[in-house]
This record gives C-alpha cells, sequence and structure tokens, in this order.
C-alpha cells in the first residue's frame, strides 16, 4: 500500500505542475529588437537548404536563403524575382534563361553569381536527401546536372528540363526550398571528405537572405540575427529567437506573461479565452494543409463509387467546423488548398441522411455495413472520427473507431491493410502538381508499385484520369492548365476514394504590439522581416 | 445471537461449522479495521454503480454527441459538466466503473489460474521442473511491467480485449513466485504425507489440499494488486492502446481532457479522480484483508 500510495501522490503532483506554474502576472517584456517565438523545434535534423525538408528547418532556411525566385511577403499570390531578376522561357519549353540581379552580395562580401545558382541546384541533386526528388524529377541525376544546369556568364544560369513539365511548375520548383542559393565559395571552404559542406551548412550559413543562423541549439532554440544589407531592406527586428515549447499549456502562460511574443501550437480551447486579454491578439489565415478521410476499395462495400458518396453525404462537416473545429479549420473539398493555383471552392457534400440512405439502398446496402475508421490519438483526428461515427451510423453504416499513434496508422495507410482512416496532407512545393500527383496518380496498383500514391494507397485503378494529371502538369498555356485541374478536383472529390473535409487556418496568438505578422500559406512563405514591435 | 453463538463455537461440532467459524471471525476481525471497510464500501460501491448504470444515468448520454453542448460546466442537466464533444461526464464516468471492473475482472481471471498452474508445479515438484518455471517467470520479471504491456498491446493492436490479455502476460509472475513459496512451506506437511500414504495422486494433493491454502494469500495479493491493474490499464487507454473512443474508458477521458486543463479542468479530472477513488479502495481493502491474515496466521 505504501508504494502505491507514494505513486498516487507522485500521479496528483505531476498534474497539478502546471497548476503550480501558475504563478502571478510579472510582466518580463521581451527585448525591443527582438521576436521570440514559441514552438515545437524538435522536427529540425538539419538547417543545410540543400537536404532540410522537416517543416520547421524550411521556415527557417526560407528567412535565411535567398531563392532564384520567390513569392514575397509583400503579394504572396505573386511570383517575383529572388535571386534571378527575371527569366525566359524557351520555345521548347524545356530550356529556362534566368538574369541573376546585379550588386548582390552574400553575408561574408562574396558577390552573387550565376556560379552559385547553379552549384546550389547541382548539390541537391548530386547528394540526393530527403528532398532532391523535387529537382531528379525533372530529369537530372548526378552524371548529366552539370551539364544542364550551368552558368553561361557570372549573371546568366541556363537550366534544361528533359522531362516534360508546365513551364509554371518549373518555375514555381524555383521558389521552394531545393532553390535557395548558397556562397559556394565559404561553403567550399568548409567541405569536408567531398561532402559539398553538408556538415558544415547543418549548423551554419552561407547566405544572402534577410537572417544569418547564429546558433541551433536542438530542442532547445534556434537564434537568428539580421543582414542588415538584404536586398530589400534590413529587417525591422535585430534578432529572432525560436524557442522549442512543445506544450500548448505552456505557450500560453508565457505569451501571457510576456516572455515570448508568438505563440504557434495553441489549440482552440486555449484561444478563446484569450481573446478577453487585450495584451494578446489573435491572427487566422488559411494553410495549405488538408483533412480528409481516405477509403479502401478493398473492403467490399467501399468499391461501389454510389457507397462512397453515401459516406461523404453522412460527415455533418459544417457541425464540426463550428464546433470544435471553429477557428483552426474551415469546410474545403478539393484535393488543392485555397490560396494555390488551380484552386476551387467545390463543396458538393453536406449532410444529408436521406440521400446517403437511398444510394446505399441502390447499392445493395440498405441496412449499411460495417467499417473500421483508423484515426491517430492527436487532437484533432479522434474528435473527428467520433463526429464521423455518430453521423455514418444514421446512414446505418456502423463504424469501429481504431485508435493508434500517428506512426501506427501511417503504417496502416502504406501498408493498405487499411478500411478508412482520417489524415492529413501537408502540400510539398507551390504548384498544384505536388498534390495532384499524389492524389491523381493510380495507373500502377502493383505490389510494390512505382510511387505510393493515395490511389495506390486505396487501390484506386484510374487510368485514364493519371493520364489527364499528367497532361495537366505538361500544359504550357496557363490558363488551360487552371481549368483542367479544376475538372480534374471534381472529378476526384465526386468519384475518389477520398472524403475531403478541411483546410486548415494558421491561428497565431501574439502579443498586441506586434505588427506586420505576414499570412504565408506554408513554410516557405512564413518571412519574419516584415514583423516589428510598435 | 444464537447464529453468532453457533458460529463462535469453541468446539464445533462438524467441518461445516468450522469453516463457517473462521470464516465469521476473520469478518470480525476485518470489521474493526477501519481503512479496510472503507476500501470494501468504496468496492462495493463501484460494483453497484457498475451494476446499476442505467438506472442511475441515461445510457445514451455517454455516446451521444451533442456539439453546441461542448465543455460546460457543472450544471443540473450536467452535474460534472460535458467534455470536448459535449458528452455528459458524469454518465461517462459511471459508465467507465463497467469498463474498469470489466478489466479488473478479466485480468484475475487468467492471472489467477496461469501464476497457479506455474507456481504450484514449480513449488511441488522441485528440482529441475522448479528452476525451469522460475527461470521462464524471471523472464518476466526482468521487464518493466507497463513497458511491457505497452509493448504487447501495440503488437496485439488498441482494444480492450487485447489490453486485458497485455495487462494480464505481465501480471502473473508475481502470483507464481508466490503460489510456489507457499507450496514449498506446505509441501513436507503430515497432512500433504497422509495423503501420499493412502495413495493419492500428484494432482488430486494439489488440487485439494495445497491450491486452498495457497488461495487466500493469493487473492490478498490480488487485491493489492488491482489498484495497479486499473492503473495500467488506464495508462493503455491514455495512450489510445486501451479501449477504443467513444467508450468511456477513464484513461482515455484524461487524455483527452489534458488539452483543455487550464480552462476546463473537470474534463480530466473528474475520471482522474474516479481512477484514484477506486485504486485507492482496492488498496486499503488488500490491506485490511493482508492485516486479517497475517492476525490469523
Amino acid at each position: 500500500m505504501f508504494k502505491l500510495t507514494r505513486r498516487q501522490a507522485l500521479a496528483a503532483f505531476s498534474a497539478m505542475a502546471p497548476v503550480a506554474t501558475w504563478s502571478p502576472k510579472v510582466e518580463a517584456a521581451t527585448p525591443r529588437d527582438a521576436l521570440v517565438i514559441a514552438k515545437s523545434i524538435d522536427d529540425i535534423i538539419t538547417l543545410d537548404p540543400g537536404e532540410c525538408y522537416e517543416l520547421t528547418g524550411i521556415e527557417i532556411c526560407t528567412n535565411l536563403y535567398d531563392r532564384i525566385l520567390r513569392y514575397e511577403a509583400d503579394d504572396l499570390s505573386k511570383m517575383v524575382g529572388g535571386i534571378a531578376e527575371s527569366w525566359e522561357v524557351g520555345a521548347d519549353g524545356k530550356t529556362y534563361t534566368f538574369k541573376i540581379r546585379p550588386g548582390q552580395k552574400f553575408m561574408s562580401g562574396n558577390a552573387v553569381t550565376a556560379e552559385d545558382c547553379a552549384w546550389s541546384l547541382q548539390r541537391v541533386v548530386i547528394m540526393n536527401k530527403t528532398s532532391g526528388f523535387l529537382l531528379t524529377q525533372f530529369g537530372w541525376n548526378k552524371d548529366n546536372v552539370k551539364e544542364l544546369v550551368k552558368a553561361t556568364s557570372p549573371d546568366t544560369l541556363v537550366i534544361n528540363v528533359p522531362a516534360a513539365f508546365a513551364p509554371t511548375l518549373v518555375l514555381n520548383m524555383m521558389t521552394s526550398i531545393v532553390a535557395s542559393v548558397v556562397d559556394m565559395k565559404t561553403a567550399l571552404a568548409n567541405e569536408k571528405d567531398g561532402d559539398l559542406a553538408n556538415a558544415w551548412l547543418k549548423t551554419n550559413s552561407a547566405s544572402s537572405g534577410a537572417y544569418k543562423l547564429v546558433a541551433w541549439r536542438p530542442n532547445e532554440s534556434v537564434t537568428l540575427e539580421a543582414n542588415p544589407a538584404f536586398r530589400l531592406g534590413a529587417p525591422k527586428l535585430r534578432r529572432v529567437i525560436m524557442r522549442h515549447v512543445p506544450e500548448p499549456g505552456s505557450q500560453r502562460l508565457q505569451l501571457e506573461r510576456g516572455d515570448i511574443d508568438v505563440a504557434r501550437g495553441l489549440t482552440p480551447d486555449q484561444l478563446t479565452p484569450l481573446a478577453a486579454n487585450k495584451d494578446i491578439r489573435v491572427e487566422s489565415f488559411p494553410g495549405a494543409n488538408n483533412f480528409y478521410a481516405i477509403m479502401n476499395l478493398k473492403h467490399g462495400p467501399l468499391a461501389d463509387v454510389r457507397v462512397r458518396r453515401a459516406v461523404k453525404m453522412l460527415v455533418d462537416y459544417q457541425a464540426m467546423a463550428n464546433t470544435f473545429l471553429k477557428d483552426r479549420f474551415f469546410v474545403h473539398q478539393t484535393f488543392l488548398p485555397i490560396g494555390y493555383f488551380g484552386a476551387t471552392p467545390y463543396n458538393p457534400f453536406k449532410l444529408d441522411v436521406e440521400g446517403a440512405k437511398r444510394l446505399l439502398a441502390e447499392a445493395g446496402y440498405p441496412n449499411g455495413f460495417e467499417v473500421r475508421l483508423s484515426a491517430n490519438t492527436n487532437n484533432p483526428f479522434p474528435q473527428i472520427a467520433q463526429a464521423m461515427q455518430q453521423t455514418m451510423a444514421l446512414g446505418g453504416i456502423k463504424v469501429t473507431i481504431a485508435s493508434g499513434d500517428a506512426r501506427q496508422v501511417i503504417g496502416e495507410i502504406r501498408g493498405r491493410t487499411f478500411q478508412m482512416a482520417v489524415i492529413s496532407w501537408a502540400p510539398d512545393y507551390f504548384d498544384p502538381h505536388t498534390n495532384a500527383d499524389f492524389f491523381v496518380q493510380g495507373e500502377d496498383m502493383s505490389d510494390p508499385p512505382k510511387a505510393r500514391t493515395g490511389p495506390w494507397r486505396a487501390s484506386w485503378l484510374i487510368p485514364e484520369l493519371t493520364a489527364e494529371m499528367r497532361k495537366a502538369a505538361q500544359e504550357l498555356d496557363g490558363k488551360k492548365r487552371e481549368q483542367m485541374y479544376i475538372e480534374l478536383q471534381k472529378k476526384v472529390t465526386d468519384e475518389g476514394p477520398y472524403v475531403w473535409m478541411f483546410q486548415n487556418n494558421w491561428v497565431i496568438a501574439m502579443r498586441s504590439n506586434l505588427q506586420g505578422y505576414p499570412k504565408g500559406l506554408f513554410e516557405d512563405q512564413f518571412f519574419y522581416r516584415t514583423i516589428s514591435k510598435t | 445471537m444464537q447464529m453468532r453463538a453457533w458460529l463462535l463455537d469453541p468446539a464445533p461440532a462438524s467441518r461445516r461449522q468450522a469453516q463457517l467459524g473462521g470464516w465469521f471471525r476473520a469478518w470480525l476481525a476485518f470489521r474493526r479495521n477501519t481503512l479496510g471497510m472503507i476500501g470494501l464500501g468504496i468496492v462495493l460501491l463501484l460494483i453497484g454503480v457498475a451494476a446499476f448504470a442505467p438506472l442511475i444515468v441515461d445510457p445514451a448520454s455517454a455516446l451521444t454527441q451533442v456539439l453546441a453542448d461542448r465543455l460546460q460546466p457543472s450544471s443540473w442537466a450536467h452535474p460534472f459538466g460535458t467534455d470536448e464533444l459535449g458528452r455528459d461526464i458524469l454518465a461517462r464516468v459511471v459508465f467507465g466503473a463497467r469498463i474498469t471492473l470489466t478489466i479488473v475482472v478479466l485480468v484475475s481471471l487468467i492471472v489467477v489460474p496461469i501464476g497457479l498452474a506455474i507456481g504450484l508445479p514449480a513449488g511441488y515438484f522441485g528440482g529441475w521442473i522448479d528452476a525451469a518455471l522460475m527461470r521462464f517467470t524471471d523472464i518476466f520479471l526482468a521487464f518493466p511491467r507497463l513497458v511491457l504491456a505497452l509493448a504487447f498491446a501495440a503488437a496485439l493492436g488498441p482494444g480492450i480485449e487485447n489490453a486485458v490479455i497485455a495487462i494480464a502476460l505481465t501480471a502473473w509472475p508475481p502470483y507464481a513466485r508466490l503460489a510456489r513459496a507457499e507450496t514449498l512451506t506446505r509441501r513436507r506437511s503430515e497432512f500433504i504425507q497422509a495423503a501420499e500414504l493412502q495413495g493419492a495422486s500428484h494432482l488430486r494433493i494439489i488440487a485439494t489440499q495445497i491450491v486452498p491454502l495457497c488461495l487466500p494469500s493469493v487473492i490478498i495479493r490480488l487485491t493489492l494488486d488491482m489498484a495497479g491493474i486499473i492503473l495500467t490499464a488506464a495508462g493503455l487507454g491514455f495512450l489510445g492502446l486501451g479501449a477504443q473512443p467513444p467508450s468511456p474508458e477513464w484513461g482515455a477521458m484524461v487524455s483527452t481532457g489534458r488539452e483543455v486543463l487550464l480552462d476546463q479542468w473537470w474534463v480530466a479530472t473528474i475520471p482522474g479522480l474516479a481512477i484514484f477513488v477506486t485504486s485507492l479502495g482496492f488498496n486499503l481493502l488488500g490491506d485490511g484483508l493482508r492485516d486479517v491474515s497475517s492476525g490469523r496466521g
């Protein structure tokens, strides 16, 4: 008994710990020229822009390194020059010529040349780390990349793309993390055993961007210092410190005390009480993540398109978005998030029990069927799963929820052993092809396939749609290309194995003296340089 | 009064009277143990709540989501408030008692036979059988219990049946040890030798002579272990490996409530209190039983 009471006492103490830190308010404001962000940063593995492909790392790198082209904070919807000031697409749609903006300097003092650009692109392909596929899909590999990516003069970069891809796609790729321009001379001076400075760049920066890296301490903090000579003008705040605060509860307390300026992981139930605090402002703007349920066609009834439509009619999207997902999500039922080229506000499905019952009866399931729904245990997945369970029961579909940690659920989906699962998706780069390629490539159902895409996971064989998707990726005419994606999305939403539900909002709580927080769709656009304090 | 005198008769006339008298004396001793009685009260209350759950609260309100009424504080309609999907927490805690009791009972039903089946032959036969069985037991004892249960639950897949199996697989070794120790102390007793001389088989001796003598200490040990079993089950539920949503398992309820702990403290606290009180009840009961049995021995 003694042992157990001690254990219980310990449990009681740890339960009270968050309350204990609720000390009287001490105003400890952050320095006037520094921005302190609280966020979970345990996903960072490296800050080398040629390797980094983790969300927080991408966000840091977008502030450290300038890229060949850009979507800038001032107008996030318009592609503009970055390191390159102008660009030209050859008549064949395969050759791209970039003119480097004159007078740019790396923080080392070296001039920014086309050589640096070519070398930066080449090293991504040669190292071929996690993000390498973004460029190797162009048909580049370590043997041909020095031929296909070249500086023809100090201010001219010419790239050749053997694979058939729409120019908009190739140019959009030049705005992604793999097009970050690294200071070649400084990097090569720190090269070890021919690693193209991969080890050194992991914890150092050699850039011409808005900030330079002062320190990255894993699971503790990242510190950046402003580059006063940045081509778009010096950032407004001299220092940016990102602190590792994984617990939403601690983030909120620190924000209320003024220990941090921005909290990046608060849940809606913590945000509501903050609304009353006049020292804190909450800003919300669309993100680019899709939340959806995937249906496995190998599970008998789900092979019938009428059943899939019925399932889509048995989800109360609006009720969820109005209550426990309020502010954090909005209903969006296509595979391209709003804000993307080709996105469309097409939301055909809402809760319609009678309609769903009719479809189920037509398909031969008047009494419904049983299905297992997998969901990971992190908010909001269990809540979404339980809400679906309740509404699907109205149509006679008996849902059993199987929860597990995120890795287990993903494992089930990748192993194609799931029946239905609630998951989310974040795009890789700023072009519709990133999502289309994943959600509409379904011509190879063998195991293992060439690509483990959404249709492969769901056993949804769609050679015609896949061909349409490929054509859209190659369409040279921008207007036509946009229309092709809209058509494609409608078909996938109507017939596909995905119950599209929500697109996320970024909900950021900040001290009210903060101004100019950019409304970036995703990590590539989370700029710090426009943020100021009054 | 007559009954009492009959039970306490120092010279019982029949075997049955002696046995019942023994039980009655134990009860009298136990009744003087206030903490033990409190524990018994809590356990009986738990059993009562579980048995009459549908009479205490509306069964539907434990599972029906009313999204408009989510995270409501305590009120007449919802004495313990509502959770993140607008379900009545009182109803969920009440029905959660059923799940907890089911786990506890099923685990006991698995653990005791396994423990006895391994411990009794080890103590009775000794020699290489003892060595083999006990080394096997040692292997299981070498792992931390919760971690082993987690591994089993993860391998078997989430769900309440698998949680029960996982807990049982990790909980039996102490019972084997205990059964072996009890057997060793009785093995050379005269009444065993008498039974052997009369030609009783090993199985018969174990089943009729040794098991009844082992059982009291095993039951006491089991009662003391209940709290551990409940906490392990809650831990599995907390990590999503126990009972699956929407079933109102207490550990899973604490897990979902932790996100709103600062503002809607009741969502995590009420099921947490339920776990705490129930564990305490079993502990106090077990302590009381142990005191009585050691006093008697």
